[in-house]
C-alpha cells in the first residue's frame, strides 16, 4: 500500500535542509514587544491593560471579546507605553499593546495555575486553553478552545495532529517533535480524553523519518494514539487534504473538520496546550524557523511573541554579506505574506521568517493561459483554476460560485505550477475574499 | 522609507516550467518525425519545414503588430506551429503554398481569434484541412522514389495489400512527418517522460479507433485481421495526430474526464472518416472537429470539487465515498455528446457519398471535354484498364520522370479504336506539377495535348497553355519531340516558350513519355 496522501498537489524545492537539523535556542528580546489585538480569526481582544500599567510575563493584557475570540498575554515584563495601531506582517495597521522591555522577564507564578490533572472535568481543561490564549499556530490562528468544543462532542472519532510541515523550508514544527516528543504526546492525550470515541493520529510527512521514528517508538504501548506517515506533497498538512489523507474522509467549505468528525492541530498548539494545561503557562511564545538563502545563519528559535522581526534576523546571524534580502516572507513560500518592512512584530501565527535574495516572481510576466491543465492536475480543490481565474476577472461571480470557487483554499498549486506564469492563485483569492465580504454585509 | 522588500501576493517560489519551455520540448520532440521526414523525401522536405517555420514566426510578428499586441514569438509557439503544418504536408507541395498554409494557420486560426490559448482549432492542422480543400490535387499528390503512387490507407481502401514494417519504419509514401511511427514514437516517449503530455487522449483516441477497426474488419467478414488493424493503426498520420495534434493543450479539454471523452470522440470520428468517407485519411478532419466540440465537452466534464456534497453525509458515512451528485447530469450530456459525434460522423461521411455521384459526373464531363479537344475526329471514348505500376516502371526505366494516369481508347462513330488519349502527370516543371491530356492515333500521329493542370508563372510558364504552343504538337509524326531556341526547323522541333525552358522541357517529355507508353503497348500487342 502507497503512502497516506490525496489526489493533486505540488512538490517544490524543500529547502529544510537550512535549519532541519538546528536544535531550537530560545531568543529573549530586547527591545519593545508589540501585541496586536488579531492574532487570531475572530473579534479582536479587548485590553484590559492601561498606558502605563506594569507587566509581568505571562500576564494577561487583552481579553476575548467572544466566542472566537483569544485572550493576549505578555511575554516580556515591562512597561505598557502605548496603546496604538502598529503594522502588522498582514501589511495593515492594527491596534496594538506596546510594552516597554525592562529587561528583567520578571514572571508571574505559574506554579498558581497548575492543577491536579485528575480533579479537572473536561470542561475545566478547555477553560485553562481559552485562558491561555492558545490558537491555532499553523498560521490561521483558530481558538483551539473553540475547535475543542463541537456541537455534538460524541461524534468526534479522531483528534489530528498536523505534523506534515509541508511548506518548504518550515522546520518549527520538526524541531517540537524531535526535542519534545513526551509533551506532545501528553498534549495530544489530553485532547483525546476530551471526548468519549476519539483516537488521536500524529500525521508526519515522510520526508522526517526520524521524527515518525521516533514518536512510533514512544506510542508502541498506546493504543490510542497512532502515527500516520503520510507522503511529502505540498499542501499534505491543509486541513481538508489531512483530514482525507487520514481518513478518506471529505470536508468542503460549508463544513467544520467536525462535521466530519475529526479536529485538527498544530504540533506546536498541542505543545501549548500541554504547556498551558500541565506547567500553568499561558501562550507566549512560539518556535519561528528564520531561514532562507540570503540569512547568514538559518535556525530555529523559541521566541517571545511580540518580539520585533528585526531582532530574530539579528539573532540569526544577520543577512548574508550584509547584503539586504530582495524579499522576506512571514510563513512558507507558498502561503506566507511578503512584509515591505521588519518593523513588524512576531504574532502567534508567524511559523517562519524566510529571507530570500532574489525575488523569482517578480521578474516572471504572465502571458496568455495555453490551457495546459497543470492547474487542475495540481488542484487538491479538485476545481478548474483556470476557469475560476477567467470567471473572477470578468467579475462573473455567479459562474465562479456555480464552479465551486468557494471550494478553493488558496494553497497557491496553480500559479506555482503555471508555465504562464498566471497569478491564479491571487486573482481567485481575490474574488473570494469579496464574495465572502458582500455575505457578511 | 528604508529597507523597503518587495511585496506580492503568495506563492513566493514557482516551477521553473515555463510556455517557452514546453514549446521547445514539443519541438525537441517532433525532431526524430522530422529528421527522417529530411532523409526519406530529401531536400524539398527541408525547403518546406523551413518556409513553414520561417513564415508561421513572420506572420505571428506581422499581425501582432498589425493588431497591435505586443509580440510573443519568443514563445515559440508559431515555430510549433510552422514544423507542424511542415510534417502535415505532402513533399511535393510547392513552397508558396505553404506559406499561405503558414498565414492562414497564424492569422486566421490563431492571431483573429486572439492569439495563444484562444485559437479554436489546432492552427497546423486547420491550415492543412484548407489546403487540403483549396489544393486537393497537389495537397493528396505523393511520390515515393520517383514514383507517384498512393498513400497505403489508400491502397488499403481499394482493397490493395501494404507492407505494415515498412509503414512502421515510414519507408512509404505520404506527408513529411507522418510517415514513420516509430519515429513519432520516440518523440512522444520524450513528451510523456518530460511531463509535457498525458496519454489520456493518445491511448483513448487510440484505442477506440482500434476498436471500432476490429469490429468493421469483423462485421466485413475480414476476419480478426491483425495486420489490417496494424496498417490503420500506422497510417494516416494516426500516431502523429493522437501524440502531437489531439494533445494540443490550446484545443483539447482541460478536465480529466473531458480528456478521455475527446479521445474517444476522436477515435469515432477517425473510424467514422476514413471507412465511410471519401478519402483515405481522417485525422486531420477528426482533430478539428472535435476541437470545435471541446468548450461543449468541458462543461459536461467540470471535475467535482474536493468534498463537494460531502456535508450530507455523515461520520463513517463520509468516509472514502464518492457522492453521486451531477452523476446523471455528466451521463445525459455525454451521451449527448456521442449522439452528435455519431449523427455528425455519418452525415459528413455520407454527403460524400451523395455527392460522389455528381461530382464524378462533372469530373467525367471535363475529362470527355479534354479527350475530345486533343482527339477531335473520335466519337467515343472507353477506360482502358492497364497496370499503372509497370507503366510507372516502364517510363522510369526510359527515364521519364513521368507518370500515366490514365489511358482511354477514342474510337470512331462505327466504334473502331482508331487510338489512344493518355492523361499523363509530369513532376519535372518549374512548379513541380503538371497533368497533361494528349491524344495519339493508333498510326503514332499525335493529335494534340490539352492541360488538365498547370500552376506555372503567369506570362512565362503559362504561356505553355496557348493554342500556338499546343497546336506545334498536333498532327506530327514523331518518336520524339525536341525543344530548340532556334525557331523550330524539323517536324519533331518545338520552340521553346521563351523564359520558361523548363516548362517547355518537361511538357515535351511528358508527351514523349506518352508517346514512348502508346509504342510500348502496341508493341506489347
Amino acid at each position: 500500500m502507497g503512502l497516506l496522501t490525496f489526489s493533486g498537489g505540488i512538490h517544490p524545492y524543500e529547502g529544510k535542509e537550512l535549519t532541519m537539523e538546528k536544535p531550537i535556542k530560545e531568543y529573549l528580546p530586547k527591545g519593545d514587544c508589540v501585541y496586536p489585538l488579531n492574532q487570531h480569526i475572530g473579534a479582536p481582544a479587548v485590553p484590559v491593560v492601561k498606558k502605563g500599567d506594569r507587566v509581568l510575563v505571562g500576564q494577561k493584557i487583552a481579553e476575548a471579546s467572544g466566542f472566537v475570540s483569544a485572550n493576549i498575554h505578555s511575554s516580556i515584563s515591562g512597561t505598557v507605553k502605548a496603546i496604538e495601531p502598529r503594522l502588522t506582517s498582514g501589511g495593515t495597521k492594527v491596534t496594538s499593546i506596546v510594552v516597554e522591555n525592562d529587561g528583567q522577564f520578571e514572571e508571574v507564578d505559574f506554579s498558581e495555575n497548575v492543577m491536579d490533572l485528575s480533579t479537572l472535568y473536561r470542561e475545566d481543561i478547555k477553560d485553562i486553553i481559552k485562558e491561555a490564549g492558545i490558537v491555532g499556530l499553523g498560521g490561521a490562528g483558530f481558538p483551539a478552545n473553540v475547535k475543542l468544543s463541537p456541537k455534538n462532542e460524541d461524534d468526534i472519532d479522531y483528534i489530528i495532529v498536523n505534523g506534515a510541515e509541508c511548506e518548504p523550508y518550515l522546520t518549527s514544527d520538526y524541531r517540537r517533535m524531535m526535542e519534545e516528543a513526551d509533551k506532545i504526546i501528553l498534549g495530544l492525550q489530553i485532547c483525546v480524553n476530551l471526548f468519549d470515541n476519539a483516537k488521536g493520529i500524529i500525521a508526519i510527512e515522510d520526508n522526517k523519518p526520524e521524527a515518525i521514528k521516533l514518536l512510533t517508538e514512544k506510542l508502541k504501548d498506546n493504543d490510542k494514539i497512532t502515527v500516520n506517515a503520510i507522503k511529502t506533497k505540498y499542501p499534505q498538512g491543509a486541513e481538508r487534504q489531512l483530514i482525507y489523507a487520514n481518513t478518506g474522509r471529505y470536508v468542503n467549505s460549508k463544513m467544520l473538520p467536525a462535521d466530519a468528525g475529526c479536529i485538527v492541530h498544530n504540533v506546536d498548539t498541542i505543545h501549548a496546550i500541554y504547556e498551558a494545561v500541565i506547567e500553568g503557562k499561558p501562550l507566549i511564545k512560539r518556535v519561528v524557523t528564520v531561514t532562507g538563502d540570503a540569512i547568514e545563519k538559518p535556525c530555529n528559535l523559541l521566541v517571545r511573541i511580540g518580539t520585533n522581526l528585526q531582532e530574530l534576523i539579528a539573532a540569526a546571524g544577520g543577512f548574508k554579506d550584509g547584503i539586504m534580502p530582495e524579499k522576506i516572507v512571514v510563513g512558507g513560500p507558498m502561503m506566507g505574506k511578503a512584509v515591505y518592512s521588519l518593523d513588524v512584530p512576531s504574532t502567534k501565527g508567524v511559523s517562519a521568517l524566510l529571507c530570500m535574495s532574489h525575488d523569482e516572481v517578480a521578474a516572471l510576466e504572465p502571458t496568455n493561459c495555453i490551457r495546459c491543465g497543470r492547474c487542475v492536475d495540481v488542484c487538491p480543490g479538485r476545481v478548474v483554476p483556470s476557469l475560476l481565474a477567467k470567471y473572477a476577472e470578468h467579475g462573473d461571480i455567479d459562474s465562479f460560485l456555480k464552479h465551486d470557487g468557494m471550494e478553493c483554499c488558496e494553497c497557491g498549486c496553480c500559479s506555482y505550477i503555471c508555465p504562464a506564469k498566471r497569478h491564479l492563485t491571487q486573482t481567485i483569492a481575490g474574488t473570494r475574499k469579496l464574495i465572502l465580504a458582500n455575505k457578511k454585509k | 522609507m528604508e529597507n523597503v522588500f518587495k511585496i506580492s501576493s503568495s506563492p513566493h517560489v514557482r516551477d521553473k516550467k515555463t510556455t517557452t519551455g514546453i514549446m521547445l520540448d514539443v519541438i525537441i520532440a517532433l525532431l526524430p518525425a522530422a529528421i527522417f521526414g529530411i532523409v526519406n523525401f530529401g531536400f524539398d522536405a527541408l525547403i518546406l519545414m523551413l518556409t513553414c517555420i520561417v513564415s508561421c514566426v513572420f506572420f505571428e510578428w506581422a499581425a501582432q503588430t498589425v493588431l497591435k499586441r505586443k509580440t510573443t514569438i519568443h514563445d515559440l509557439s508559431a515555430v510549433v506551429t510552422g514544423l507542424l503544418l511542415a510534417l502535415n504536408l505532402s513533399p511535393e507541395v510547392p513552397v508558396w503554398m505553404a506559406i499561405l498554409g503558414s498565414a492562414f494557420a497564424i492569422i486566421i486560426v490563431k492571431q483573429l481569434f486572439g492569439g495563444l490559448g484562444y485559437n479554436f482549432m489546432n492552427p497546423a492542422l486547420g491550415a492543412r484541412c484548407f489546403l487540403l480543400i483549396s489544393f486537393a490535387g497537389q495537397m493528396t499528390s505523393f511520390t515515393y522514389d520517383g514514383i507517384t503512387t498512393a498513400t497505403p490507407l489508400a491502397i488499403l481502401k481499394s482493397g490493395g495489400t501494404v507492407n505494415v514494417s515498412d509503414m512502421f519504419f515510414g519507408n512509404i509514401a505520404g506527408t513529411i512527418g507522418e510517415t514513420s511511427v516509430i519515429c513519432i514514437l520516440a518523440g512522444a516517449v520524450y513528451l510523456v517522460a518530460r511531463k509535457i503530455i498525458k496519454l489520456t487522449i493518445p491511448l483513448t483516441y487510440i484505442g477506440t479507433f482500434a476498436v471500432c477497426i476490429m469490429i468493421y474488419a469483423l462485421s466485413a467478414g475480414r476476419g480478426f485481421d491483425l495486420s489490417y488493424l496494424a496498417a490503420h493503426l500506422c497510417g494516416g498520420g494516426l500516431m502523429l495526430g493522437a501524440f502531437f495534434m489531439a494533445t494540443d493543450y490550446v484545443t483539447s479539454p482541460i478536465t480529466p474526464n473531458g480528456k478521455i471523452v475527446f479521445g474517444v470522440i476522436l477515435g469515432i470520428l477517425t473510424f467514422l472518416f476514413r471507412i465511410y468517407g471519401g478519402s483515405a485519411e481522417g485525422v486531420s478532419y477528426a482533430i478539428i472537429f472535435s476541437n470545435l466540440l471541446v468548450p461543449l465537452i468541458e462543461r459536461c466534464t467540470q471535475p467535482k470539487a474536493f468534498g463537494k456534497g460531502a456535508e450530507l453525509m455523515a461520520g463513517e458515512e463520509n468516509s472514502g465515498k464518492k457522492s453521486r451528485m451531477n452523476v446523471k447530469s455528466i451521463v445525459i450530456a455525454t451521451i449527448a455528446i456521442f449522439v452528435i459525434t455519431i449523427i455528425a460522423g455519418f452525415a459528413l461521411a455520407y454527403v460524400h457519398k451523395i455527392t460522389k455521384q455528381p461530382i464524378a459526373d462533372a469530373n467525367q464531363k471535363a475529362k470527355e471535354a479534354a479527350y475530345k479537344e486533343v482527339y477531335a475526329d473520335a466519337d467515343s471514348f472507353t477506360v482502358l484498364d492497364f497496370d499503372e505500376a509497370e507503366a510507372a516502371e516502364y517510363l522510369s526505366g526510359q527515364g521519364y520522370k513521368c507518370d500515366i494516369e490514365e489511358i482511354v481508347i477514342a474510337k470512331d462513330k462505327t466504334g473502331n479504336a482508331i487510338g489512344y488519349v493518355l492523361v499523363v502527370n509530369s513532376h519535372e516543371c518549374y512548379d513541380g506539377y503538371m497533368q497533361l491530356a494528349m491524344g495519339v492515333t493508333n498510326e503514332g500521329v499525335t493529335n494534340g495535348i490539352s492541360f488538365l493542370s498547370l500552376s506555372e508563372t503567369a506570362g512565362l510558364g503559362m504561356e505553355a497553355d496557348t493554342d500556338s504552343f499546343k497546336s506545334q504538337f498536333a498532327g506530327k509524326k514523331v518518336e520524339t519531340f525536341e525543344y530548340t531556341k532556334q525557331g523550330a526547323s524539323a517536324d519533331n522541333e518545338i520552340d521553346a516558350l521563351s523564359g520558361a525552358t523548363i516548362t517547355t522541357d518537361g511538357v515535351v517529355n511528358a508527351v514523349n513519355a506518352g508517346l514512348s507508353y502508346v509504342n510500348y503497348l502496341k508493341g506489347g500487342n
